[in-house]
């Protein structure tokens, strides 16, 4: 292996790192708001609202994302004039929205799943305590339900994070360089696969790597009530089974 | 009536087909304890529950402080006319659980002051330092800053009572509040309870402790099958029981 072309490869590669941030971030951001609308939809108990909640989640769940990024782009594209007509072709012309738009769609219907989870896995008891004392309906879900099931659902959220920081790379597809659509014009130009592409899958561990340590920061930050009593005194009762140490 | 601190009348409610209460009626006046019996599945939990609103009666009138909660017949059953004013009336009637039901995110403290700072919007160094006091009151301020999970289930229990009386509640409910408990931590909780009587609060207590329905509370009521079977001063009932049941329920649970 060519050391020195692996070193100016990284160099190159680097440059697509603050796209694929702002692809995963974007849609993350995003996409979490809307798991959380469709989650509440699931759980909500009204027949329509679940039922379309759930028709949502089967399609995006069942069909690849890199499916749905040709159809949003490639396929929207066919249809111009009525996208011109009521006026949403700026956003659909542009490779990058479309990229956010299916990365966004597709991370929803995961983490609504993850949501919907970490919300039914909130002690019934805990929200009648929560009844018992006066909260309104907002007022239970803002300090009681949302702050439980959050710690909840972490853990599998993490992966969801480190799931989408890999699938920004089908973004390439649509003719957006990040990491690896440079990686693939750098192999055009060089016809050194192996180098460059390990290069590649390098910077995506290190993005993950930090992922990961950050989600375990967080992890450790919002349980206390896992871990030992304070002042280094043992717990009562053994930790939970479903406890899981940082 | 002003001294009336609780009024239920006539309480009916079905899960399914079942009736488990069949025209329930109690009051209780400020300062009173009432010690309500029955074996499972005669409705005590059930009333209980209907006095906060955690269970819709069906029929029937509950009235707290001289104020009846609304209900509304609807399709699908009865429900609150106006959810605000269950929500108020909830903050004045505290609850006391089974299983303590302690948030399990927050320190013992912050389960304390939670309702008093966000229902109550009371200041919030002034919650803080009541929730202290209450927590020594009852006997756990050196674990104000642990988590429920880290204390024994006497001392969450003491902790769910230290949440109760935050809220300075006009009655507090208790629901079978040493029935998970083991029976060496059922005394440290009694005594609590025993205290909270004796400073005069106003007290309904679903339990099956017959020495804290005898020698604690001025009356006592005792529920068969979805109806009052028998209810009175609690040294008369347990001394000559004129219900041959409540004999019976007695004997059984000594």
């Amino acid at each position: 292996m060519d050391l020195a072309f692996m070193g100016r490869t990284f160099l190159t590669l680097i440059e697509g790192v603050p796209l694929l941030l702002e692809l995963a971030g974007l849609s993350l951001s995003i996409g979490a708001v809307f798991a959380l609308l469709l989650a509440t939809m699931r759980l909500s108990g009204v027949g329509v609202l679940d039922w379309t909640a759930q028709s949502y989640i089967f399609v995006f769940r069942g069909t690849p994302l890199l499916v749905q990024i040709f159809l949003i782009y490639y396929g929207l594209g066919q249809f111009r004039p009525a996208l011109q007509e009521v006026g949403l072709w700026w956003f659909f012309r542009e490779p990058f929205y479309c990229a956010v738009f299916a990365l966004t769609l597709n991370t929803a219907a995961y983490a609504a799943e993850i949501f919907r989870g970490g919300l039914l896995s909130v002690p019934h008891g805990q929200i009648e305590a929560a009844k018992a004392c006066g909260m309104s309906r907002l007022q239970r879900f803002r300090r009681i339900t949302l702050p439980i099931a959050v710690r909840q659902a972490l853990p599998a959220y993490g992966n969801e994070i480190i799931l989408m920081v890999k699938a920004t790379s089908l973004a390439s597809v649509i003719t957006l360089m990040e990491v690896t659509g440079l990686a693939h014009r750098l192999i055009a130009q060089s016809f050194r696969a192996v180098e460059v592409f390990v290069v590649a899958g390098a910077i995506y561990l290190f993005i993950n790597f930090a992922v990961t340590r950050a989600i375990l920061v967080i992890e450790w930050r919002l349980s206390p009530h896992l871990r030992q009593a304070p002042e280094g005194e043992a717990p009562m009762k053994p930790a939970p089974a479903h406890a899981r140490g940082a | 009536m002003t001294d009336v601190a609780v009024s239920v009348r006539n309480l009916r409610k079905s899960f399914g087909a079942l009736e488990v209460l069949k025209g329930v009626s109690l009051e209780a006046r400020e300062g009173d304890v009432i010690s309500i019996l029955g074996a499972s599945g005669s409705g005590k939990s059930t009333m209980l529950r209907c006095i906060n609103m955690l269970e819709i009666p069906d029929d029937g009138e509950v009235t707290i402080g001289g104020e009846t909660i609304g209900l509304e017949r609807t399709r699908r059953g009865m429900r609150p006319a106006d959810g605000r004013q269950v929500d108020r009336i909830r903050s004045e009637v505290a609850m006391v659980f089974q299983s303590f039901n302690l948030w399990s995110h927050m320190t013992i403290l912050e389960n304390v002051v939670e309702a008093p700072i966000h229902v109550q919007k009371r200041p919030r160094q002034e919650a803080l330092d009541e929730g202290m006091a209450l927590l020594e009151k009852v006997g756990i301020a050196d674990k104000a800053k642990h988590y429920p999970s880290h204390l024994s289930g006497g001392q969450q229990q003491r902790a769910a009572i230290a949440r109760a009386l935050a809220m300075r509640p006009r009655v507090m409910l208790f629901d079978e509040p040493t029935s998970a408990l083991d029976p060496e931590l059922v005394g440290e909780v009694l005594r609590v309870m025993r205290s909270l009587a004796e400073e005069g609060r106003t007290m309904l207590v679903v339990t099956h402790e017959m020495g804290f329905a005898r020698d604690v509370s001025n009356r006592v009521m005792y529920l068969h099958q979805g109806v009052v079977e028998c209810e009175g001063e609690p040294q008369a009932m347990f001394a000559n029981p004129e219900s041959e049941r409540f004999r019976q329920f007695i004997s059984s649970h000594r």
